[in-house]
């Protein structure tokens, strides 16, 4: 072969070779984005509810205040609401008889009485004058609205009926039917009617479990890798403990959730469903995490720099932590934002310890029952309203977008204190 | 002249391996030592040995006698820390702290509770780094890192560190090899200046250099002490026939 | 003694050497032919020998130059070093002793009468003893032999003994024949250049002495008798 041909076959190579790199990063990308691209289709809507402007008469006398001059909030809230909101539904269109009044009624979201309070008691001086309210609409016509219900198929295979139907066509037509922002959907914890769930009680659920792991598993994992690496002697116990914890990273999640719920909630009697017991379980599973990647960086800190400290009179413990630690703090953060990242998406040790029962209030303590993320993704996907649908894909959303936020952040925090010796 | 250190029958087993066989050495007070030898004649090793930095090597062991001021420092009595804080050490890649200037040369006063406050330890760190000759140089970038600055610079930082909790000895391992010919100069010039104040003991590859800068030297080939004797006269008529066949490069 | 690990180290070294001996070798030659020159009134010769003293002088300067080679590109150390510096000193010794021969030879021209035989004689032995120790300390050089060296420094005694009894019988040849008190001064000269000639060869073993063993030879030089005329 002449030096013209080889050289010819040693670049066809190369590029060969480069074009089977770039088509393997290409198909990866690919099915991520066929992933984002079906979720983020499905979950935006989940992002906005429809409303239906319902006028509403704030009349004293079915609010029993008639003799109260000037009510305070007290006497408002305490108030008689019902006729008022069951006139106001039910004001929405003529209707002839019974079932087509229960028809015209379901097309309200079931907060719909809690919203006609609610804004009485932000705006008091409503009070005694008919106000237009656009209340939130019920699931099943938030989904005919953004054109999820196909509406050429049979009645009594659709969620609603052609009555139904014939009011929503009108209430569009007279421009009473907005889409806005949700704000159930971010600040409103779980609920049986899709329309108005929310994810704040998985959000806050979430965020107590990972700073309780956190707060449990950094310090203790710290301490467990400068111990085993700095001090530990290298016999056979050592080596056991080693081969203990590299082995622990690849438990499956599921078994730290048998031990939460065999010792915490078994012996312990720890509140089950708690974000507080979901934390503690998610540390045991984070540990070796951050042990495997605290080591590694306390691994890397070369030798010269433990031979300075030394050899300037530093005892062993000095050395280690005024400078070895903070030399593998880069490291170790990364490692700790990585395992939280991991921690944030798991499910199934948290459905073992309880975490999956339906909570409606957002927790303000992590000792009050709650959920996580993953764990409402996995409530809701089982769910059979068409409404949680979008609200899955929604919080799997929200989800991605916590875990990218937090590997960005791990990488950055390495690069910025990343230390040149 | 006064022996500082006294080494008597010092061996040393990397596990099963020996690397000193039975060497003895003294190093006089206020005088510089060279030791020199081709690679792996055990020349840094007996140096580690004199401020018990092989004991960071676990299957190193070290048996014999080495004194300072008549005491054994290998005594199960004796504590590390307190020896280190006698016996500085400077390293052949310089390897100062990933900190300030000033915060590493005060470092080392710090932990052993030397200064009375802050104005005391400004006095020490000034001190330290007019003795190492950097003084001019850094006085006005104490806060900048101490990795920032040049290699002959770091390395008389890592000896203004070594200085500044006031040793006795003062070790030295090829401090010189990772350097240019000029921070060689200024180095070899900074210990013929601070053998005045501390007995000094230095391992060098370089013959030349250790003519010019010691009074003593030793020289070992394969663990063993081959010679020991005044620079002068090792190096101009030595009495063993190895010893000349290495200094003159007839080794082989 | 083991090779350098530098080839062309060693390769200096024994060119070095090899130029002291070419040098030493043209020198007792000189040495001879100048003695020979002046028994035997031959004026050709002079003129050769004096003409051969310039390539006495260019060898000076090669091994000057040789030493200044070696100093800078190998920093020679202990007997390395003691054999570059000795060869320069040699070198000069050198130089001086075939000076002298040209002077014999020159001052040769104006002693065109006939010597008496005791005086050839004596200056012939001389020249010979002088040649003699020239060789033996030359060879120690090369042999790197102390023992040969110290044998040598010893002898010069005897050299001077003879240069003595050679110049009192100029002296009195002088007081005998007043027409030849010009030559017969020549013949003195030329009797104490033999004499420092054996001065140098001395100086040569002192520097083979050191050489070799690396201190100096113990004690003053054996000197001769002592006389006005030689000046002891």
């Amino acid at each position: 072969m002449t030096r013209e041909q080889r050289l010819k076959k040693r670049y066809t190579a190369e590029k060969r070779f480069r074009l089977m790199g770039i088509g393997a990063i290409a198909i990866a990308i690919f099915f991520v984005f066929l992933l984002l691209l079906k979720v983020f289709s499905t979950g935006s809507t989940a992002f906005v509810k429809t409303t239906i402007q319902t006028e509403v008469d704030f009349n004293k006398e079915l609010l029993e205040l008639k003799d109260v001059a000037n009510p305070n909030i007290e006497q408002i809230k305490s108030a008689e609401f019902f006729d008022v909101t069951y006139k106001a539904a039910t004001g929405l269109f003529p209707y002839s008889n019974a079932e087509e009044e229960k028809d015209v009624k379901q097309l309200l979201s079931g907060n719909y009485e809690l919203e006609i309070k609610n804004y009485l008691i932000n705006n008091p001086d409503a009070l005694g004058k008919k106000v237009m309210i656009d209340l939130t609409a019920s699931d099943d016509l938030d989904q005919l609205h953004k054109g999820n219900f196909p509406r050429d198929i049979p009645e009594d295979r659709r969620r609603l009926n052609n009555f139904q139907l014939n009011i929503y066509d009108n209430l569009l037509e007279q421009g009473k039917i907005k889409t806005v922002f949700s704000n159930y959907f971010l600040f409103s914890g779980d609920s049986r009617d899709p329309e108005i769930a929310g994810v704040a009680g998985a959000i806050i659920g979430s965020f107590f479990s990972i700073i309780i792991c956190l707060i449990i598993s950094f310090p203790i994992a710290l301490m467990a890798a400068v111990y085993l690496e700095e001090f530990a002697p290298k016999n056979i116990v050592t080596d056991i403990i080693e081969i203990n914890i590299n082995n622990l990273a690849a438990v499956p999640s599921i078994v730290f959730g048998l031990l939460g719920l065999g010792m915490l909630l078994g012996v312990f009697g720890l509140p089950r469903s708690t974000a507080l017991v979901g934390g503690i379980t998610l540390s045991l599973m984070t540990l070796p995490t951050i042990i495997i990647a605290c080591r590694a960086s306390l691994k890397a800190v070369p030798p010269s720099i433990r031979e300075g400290a030394l050899a300037v009179g530093a005892s062993k413990v000095q050395t280690v932590m005024h400078h070895v630690v903070p030399l593998a703090m880069p490291g170790t953060l990364s490692g700790t934002i990585i395992g939280l990242a991991q921690a944030l998406g798991e499910t199934a040790p948290l459905l073992l310890i309880g975490m999956v029962a339906f909570v409606v209030d957002v927790p303000s303590v992590p000792t009050d029952p709650s959920t996580s993320l993953p764990v409402q993704i996995y409530l809701w996907s089982e769910s059979a309203e068409r409404g949680f649908v979008e609200k899955t894909s929604a919080t799997i959303m929200l989800l991605i977008g916590f875990l990218i936020i937090m590997n960005s952040l791990a990488v950055w925090a390495r690069q910025k204190f990343e230390r040149k010796w | 002249m006064k022996n500082k250190i006294k080494a008597k029958g010092v061996s040393v087993f990397y596990g099963e391996k020996q690397a000193l066989f039975d060497v003895d050495l003294n190093v006089a007070e206020k005088q510089v030592t060279a030791l020199i030898g081709p690679s792996g004649c055990g020349k840094s090793t007996f140096l580690r040995c004199l401020n018990r930095m092989n004991d960071v090597i676990d299957i190193c062991k070290v048996s014999g006698v080495i004194e300072i001021d008549g005491e054994n420092i290998y005594d199960k009595s004796v504590d590390v820390v307190q020896l280190r804080e006698r016996v500085g050490m400077v390293f052949q890649k310089p390897n100062p702290f990933p900190k300030s200037i000033y915060e590493n040369v005060s470092y080392g006063p710090d932990i052993h509770g030397i200064a009375k406050d802050k104005n005391h330890m400004d006095e020490i760190v000034e001190n330290s780094l007019k003795q190492a000759a950097l003084w001019d140089e850094v006085k006005d970038r104490l806060d900048e890192p101490g990795t920032g600055l040049s290699g002959g610079q770091q390395q008389r930082l890592c000896i203004a560190r070594a200085i500044s909790i006031n040793p006795e000895v003062i070790l030295m391992d090829e401090p010189c090899s990772a350097l240019d010919p000029i921070a060689t100069a200024k180095i070899e010039t900074l210990i013929d200046e601070l053998k005045s104040l501390y007995t000094i003991a230095i391992v060098t590859h370089s013959m030349s250099q250790a003519a010019r800068v010691s009074q003593y030297t030793g020289f070992f080939h394969l663990g063993k002490l081959i010679e020991f004797n005044t620079t002068d006269k090792l190096f101009k008529n030595p009495d063993n026939k190895m010893t000349q066949d290495y200094i003159t490069g007839r080794f082989g | 003694m083991a090779e350098h690990l530098v080839k062309s180290y060693d390769e200096q070294l024994s060119i070095l050497t090899n130029t002291i001996a070419k040098m030493g070798a043209l020198a007792e030659k000189q040495i001879k032919d100048a003695t020979e020159a002046l028994l035997t009134n031959d004026q050709e010769f002079v003129d050769e020998i004096v003409g051969k003293d310039d390539r006495i002088d260019e060898l000076e300067k090669n091994i000057e130059a040789q030493v200044v080679d070696l100093i800078t590109m190998r920093q020679p150390m202990a007997i390395d070093l003691r054999e570059t510096v000795s060869a320069m000193k040699i070198s000069g010794d050198l130089e001086r002793i075939g000076d002298l021969a040209k002077n014999i030879a020159k001052r040769s021209r104006y002693v065109s009468v006939k010597l008496p035989d005791n005086i050839k004689k004596t200056i012939g032995a001389a020249s010979e003893k002088v040649q003699k120790n020239l060789k033996l300390v030359l060879d120690a050089f090369v042999n790197r032999d102390a023992k040969v060296a110290e044998m040598v420094w010893n002898s010069d005694e005897e050299i001077d003994n003879l240069i003595d009894i050679s110049m009192n019988s100029v002296t009195e040849f002088m007081e005998r024949e007043k027409n030849y008190i010009k030559p017969a001064a020549h013949l003195l000269f030329m009797s104490k250049n033999l004499e420092r000639m054996g001065d140098h060869a001395t100086n040569i073993a002192e520097t083979v002495y050191y050489l070799v063993t690396g201190d100096d030879i113990e004690g003053d030089r054996p000197k001769g008798q002592s006389d006005i005329l030689s000046g002891q």
